[in-house]
């Protein structure tokens, strides 16, 4: 899984006899590629509509970019997740530049937390909290005290050199 | 012991906060100063240095060294502002005067250095050594 | 095969005849001669590096004078280089060196004033030895034990290039310095980062 990006798809079924216009529907898919953005849609639309990809087609597919992607902003993102003995459902709290960046922060917390594998999460919605009261979480919540500040006291500054006859100061 | 008192000290940590001055230590920025404008996480912040020619970005601090020096900045300021702020704070001429800024100037000219250059250095400092020595010399028969 | 007629005397013979204008051999050689293989392409003049300009100070790289900076005269018709220490400054006389074993430097020393239109690759030429024969050539050592003599054209041109020379290198200060001095890399050099 490389860097994901955002895609809004849009497909419908196959018109027929009985509906010439088959109503379209719109997903918003984040995939690394073209190829699984649209595999993705029909393994979401199979579970969704009485539509497959050989009764249906894709009508539209097109690249979200972000709109402000030198802004810093919360994201609420609800998933669904198939864990070894269930299904559970979560909602977590991302701070970054980009809705792909924080899906793409999600997929490695889950992996990390979870060991759960791209397959076995579907995001059901990203949410930008422009209000820092709909911050939930205490993750975010202590990025957002005004006057944050920190210091970095513990570094270790890397040597290029394979011996060294003092031993590393990480004081900084 | 009783009668005195000992003055604790706060650390003197210079800390990751809006409108500190950075310096990138890697990338294609790496040797050019920004300024923090906003606190992304506890290991990346979002950077910006209009006068340094830095894009505003978002950045690892692993790949970042504090300077000591901070501009008064708004949370979250647009390029222009700090361009103005980074100005009437003098951050460039703040930075040239340091003792760091001059080592990292003075080891760019050493590395610059043709081979007869290089030659001459190596003239200057032996004639340095010859004068400390005598002196210390000196010093040393009078004591 | 190209055919001659040739006249034939006695009243019976036709009068003319034709016969092939060169005869084939009536045999093949024991043995191939070698023929020499035909040369189809000619050398091109040899294109010296932009560093290389007269007058630049060399680091030599092999040989017996490596580590010694010369100063590049000029170069010859045969792709090599003609370099003088001076001999007076660091004891490299005037010689050729091939330009693949030099550093070429920044630094320039004025080469106008020293004629050098007498040097050529013929004037470097050795001299053929004679070859000895026999026992002579074998047992020769008494030839080998004396020392070889330089000529008297050698050390004067020598000397006159050096005076030019020394003349222009005495007006940059530092400079007879860096030339008696030699090249070496110490821990930690970078040669192909370092400037020249």
């Amino acid at each position: 899984m490389g860097r994901l990006q955002e895609y809004e798809v849009i497909g419908r079924h196959l018109p027929t006899e009985t509906d010439p216009t088959p109503k379209l529907y719109r997903l918003h898919i984040f995939a690394p590629n073209v190829v699984v953005a649209k595999s993705r849609y029909w393994y979401f639309m199979k579970q969704l509509r009485k539509v497959k990809k050989s009764t249906g087609e894709i009508v539209s597919l097109k690249v979200i970019s972000e709109k402000r992607p030198t802004k810093v902003k919360n994201f609420g993102i609800w998933i669904r997740y198939d864990s070894r003995s269930g299904t559970h459902n979560m909602y977590k709290e991302y701070r970054d530049l980009s809705r792909t960046a924080a899906v793409e922060s999600l997929y490695q917390d889950m992996a990390a937390r979870h060991r759960a594998r791209f397959r076995s999460i579907h995001i059901l919605k990203v949410v930008e909290l422009e209000k820092s009261d709909d911050v939930r979480r205490q993750y975010i919540k202590q990025l957002l005290t005004p006057g944050l500040k920190f210091p970095l006291p513990h570094r270790v500054i890397k040597s290029k050199k394979i011996f060294s006859p003092s031993r590393p100061s990480t004081f900084y | 012991m009783s009668e005195e008192f000992t003055t604790v000290n706060g650390s003197a940590w210079r800390h990751v906060e809006v409108g500190r001055v950075i310096l990138i230590n890697k990338g294609d920025y790496a040797g050019k100063l920004a300024a923090i404008v906003e606190i992304i996480d506890h290991k990346r912040v979002l950077i910006d240095g209009p006068v340094s020619g830095v894009p505003r970005q978002a950045l690892p601090l692993a790949q970042a060294t504090l300077t000591p020096i901070v501009i008064k900045l708004p949370r979250g300021a647009r390029t222009g502002t700090t361009a103005k702020k980074w100005a009437e704070a003098g951050v460039d001429e703040i930075w040239a005067k340091s003792a760091w800024a001059q080592k990292i100037k003075n080891r760019e000219i050493r590395w610059g250095l043709t081979d007869f250059e290089r030659f001459q250095v190596l003239i200057l400092k032996k004639q340095r050594r010859y004068e400390v020595k005598k002196t210390l010399a000196k010093a040393k028969r009078s004591a | 095969m190209s055919a001659v007629t040739k006249e034939i005397g006695g009243a019976n013979n036709g009068g003319k005849r034709v016969i092939p204008a060169n005869k084939a051999s009536k045999w093949y050689p024991a043995e191939d001669i070698p023929t020499p293989k035909k040369a189809r392409k000619t050398p091109r003049p040899a294109v010296l590096r932009a560093s290389l300009k007269p007058g630049a100070v060399l680091i030599i790289l092999a040989g017996r004078f490596r580590g010694k900076r010369v100063v590049l005269l000029k170069a010859l018709e045969d792709g090599t280089l003609l370099i003088t220490g001076p001999f007076k400054v660091n004891g490299v006389p005037l010689r050729r060196v091939n330009p693949a074993y030099v550093i070429a430097t920044s630094t320039i020393v004025p080469v106008d004033s020293v004629d050098v239109s007498k040097f050529t690759s013929a004037y470097f030429a050795q001299e053929k030895k004679s070859k000895k024969e026999g026992e002579a050539e074998f047992f020769g050592d008494e030839e080998k034990k004396q020392k070889k003599v330089i000529s008297e054209v050698r050390i004067t041109d020598q000397k006159a290039i050096d005076t030019a020379l020394l003349a222009e290198i005495k007006k940059v200060p530092a400079l007879k310095a860096y030339l008696g001095s030699s090249f070496s890399l110490s821990k930690g050099d970078k040669p192909h980062l370092m400037k020249f």
